[in-house]
């Protein structure tokens, strides 16, 4: 009896660009559903999801994807490949395509060779990410978001098991990322959907599980209600800012919400949310290297 | 497993992305710019000579190897750059980079074409408005041999796409393919015009864009260059699958020991065309009759 394997299996993965150490002994394994990934920038979010899809190989440590190595034999790899989808951070796209022509080319590479069924899956992965008015619209005229969209399109193609997105919301007005929400969390029953944002609100709404990176270690893995719980009886609305506190601001109805630290005098404790529980989680990191947004 | 099944990769998949890829460069501005400065050349050169049969025919094929082709290897160039932005998507999904290239070498269809309807045009413009009796042309010379010249226009169109494929796998400074434009036509005109008028002319074959016509010399008179023009078109398509070849070289995953046999075989046929080229076919240059209304001194 074969025993099972997870999805993405990480052991001991490490990864250095020179000098810098991107990933230093990450354990991980995904399933089915939907991961976010935390960070600040530069916490190894990105190298990670690039091995995951293939695009660069970890330095050291074990990569195993639906139970193969992805840089192990060509078979493998295109085994791998034929069942991911993987939205880059930076993506660019020929100026000549229109975005059903990148998507369809993307689709041909994936090999949809039949060209009616290919045009189908297009026009499908287009319209779940709202594009299908600019299908023949030219990439190079689209506006951010909705190049964005064109990208994201091209990794839904087929409903991989393995969905690797980099900051898929950058860009998109609160209705698209309601609309995107609504997709991976359908993708998620049946995928494996590893994601990394800056947007703790969108990990609060769609990932049952959280990973927090921070300089290429692992600091939380669990569910999203557990790393909140982490914060809860260290979050305040108080009339002033904590003298001590990690974090405090003034909100719209004039008191201030206060992060760590002791509380102000007379300070109401207040229901932490998911980016309280992350600045406390990466502590005087996060103010040095960038709260999410 | 996916709620949609994928089919499995196969010919079906490399026909898809070359017509892609096709469809790309017959949209692609250079090269309309191309096709339609090498006709209207053609046209305006028809107009100007309208007074009489059409002159110097066996030189007109090298106007749509000079449009088409050279703006082809721009065309392509940048056709085969601007799926590197989409790199990191485009190098997850299955499809190989050999296996794009491939498709890329598709792109030399349009232009190919276009080389075969220019050449055919003037074909056809020649035999409806015939040709002075001393040029050389059909009657003049063996079918075999004025075919082979009229279709190294196309042969050229061709090769200046895969040449552009080739540009764009491996040159990526800016600028790249006008400097390979400028460097193919230099390079054209040194390796071959100091050969031209001598008893060696043959050996000014090896150039990738070689000519076997003179045109109008001042006496009225047309040279033929020697040397035999249908290996020397087999020698340029050979030229062509190199540059494909040392396109795919591009991708390491695809430097297997088949690969390199494949690449070293295709380099000793184009060797042996060129041999074939310049040793068999006339060996001297051949001057026609003089046609009286072309002397110029």
């Amino acid at each position: 009896m074969s025993v099972p394997t997870s999805t993405i299996e990480l052991a001991g993965v490490g990864k250095r660009y020179g000098r810098k150490r991107a990933l230093d002994d990450v354990d991980l394994a995904f399933d089915r559903g939907v991961t976010g990934l935390l960070g600040p920038n530069g916490a190894g979010k990105t190298t990670l999801l690039r091995i995951v899809a293939t695009s660069i190989a970890a330095d050291s440590g074990q990569v195993r994807l639906l139970g193969l190595d992805p840089h192990g034999s060509h078979a493998d790899v295109t085994a791998v490949r034929r069942e991911l989808g993987y939205l880059p951070q930076e993506l660019g796209y020929p100026s000549d395509m229109t975005a059903f022509g990148f998507v369809e080319y993307v689709a041909v590479l994936k090999e949809w060779n039949d060209r009616e069924r290919r045009v189908q899956e297009v026009r499908r992965v287009l319209d779940l990410v709202d594009l299908t008015d600019q299908a023949t619209t030219r990439v190079s005229r689209l506006s951010g978001g909705q190049r964005r969209r064109v990208g994201l399109a091209q990794a839904l193609l087929g409903d991989p098991r393995l969905v690797v997105l980099d900051e898929p919301t950058t860009g998109l007005d609160p209705a698209q990322r309601a609309d995107l929400r609504r997709t991976l969390s359908a993708l998620g029953h049946r995928s494996t959907v590893l994601l990394s944002t800056h947007q703790t609100e969108d990990v609060a709404a769609l990932c049952e599980r959280v990973v927090v990176l921070a300089g290429g270690t692992v600091r939380f893995d669990g569910a999203v209600t557990d790393l909140v719980g982490t914060a809860m009886g260290r979050v305040w609305l108080a009339d002033e800012p904590g003298e001590d506190a990690l974090v405090s601001w003034r909100t719209g109805t004039g008191r201030h919400h206060v992060v760590g630290g002791t509380p102000p005098a007379g300070a109401d404790p207040a229901e932490p949310t998911l980016e309280d529980a992350y600045l406390l989680m990466l502590g005087p990191d996060a103010r040095r290297l960038g709260a999410p947004a | 497993m996916s709620s949609l099944s994928v089919p499995a990769s196969g010919i079906a998949g490399h026909r898809a992305m070359a017509g892609i890829e096709a469809r790309r460069m017959a949209r692609h501005p250079m090269f309309r710019l191309g096709v339609v400065l090498g006709f209207l050349v053609l046209t305006i050169f028809l107009a100007l000579n309208s007074d009489e049969s059409v002159p110097v025919v066996l030189t007109l094929p090298l106007l749509g190897a000079f449009y088409i082709g050279l703006t082809s290897v721009i065309a392509a160039a940048r056709l085969t750059r601007s799926t590197e932005v989409a790199v990191e998507a485009v190098a997850t999904a299955p499809g190989t980079e050999a296996r794009r290239t491939v498709a890329l070498a598709a792109a030399g269809i349009p232009p190919f074409l276009a080389g075969l309807v220019f050449s055919l045009a003037v074909v056809v413009v020649a035999q409806v408005r015939g040709v002075a009796a001393q040029e050389w042309w059909f009657g003049t010379l063996p079918d075999w041999q004025v075919w082979s010249i009229v279709l190294l226009c196309p042969a050229a169109c061709l090769g200046g796409a895969l040449l552009g494929v080739l540009t764009g796998r491996w040159l990526r400074f800016p600028g790249a393919s006008a400097v390979v434009v400028v460097a193919l036509i230099v390079v054209s005109l040194l390796g071959q015009i100091p050969l031209l008028e001598t008893a060696s002319s043959e050996w000014r074959l090896w150039v990738p864009w070689a000519i076997f016509h003179t045109g109008d010399n001042p006496d009225g008179t047309q040279t033929l260059i020697a040397g035999n023009p249908a290996a020397y078109l087999g020698y340029l398509l050979a030229l062509g699958a190199l540059a494909v070849l040392g396109a795919m070289w591009h991708d390491r995953s695809a430097r297997t020991p088949r690969f390199r046999a494949v690449i070293a075989a295709v380099a000793a046929t184009a060797f042996v065309l060129l041999a074939l080229a310049v040793t068999t076919g006339p060996h001297d240059n051949q001057v026609s009759d003089p046609n009286p209304s072309r002397v110029t001194s």
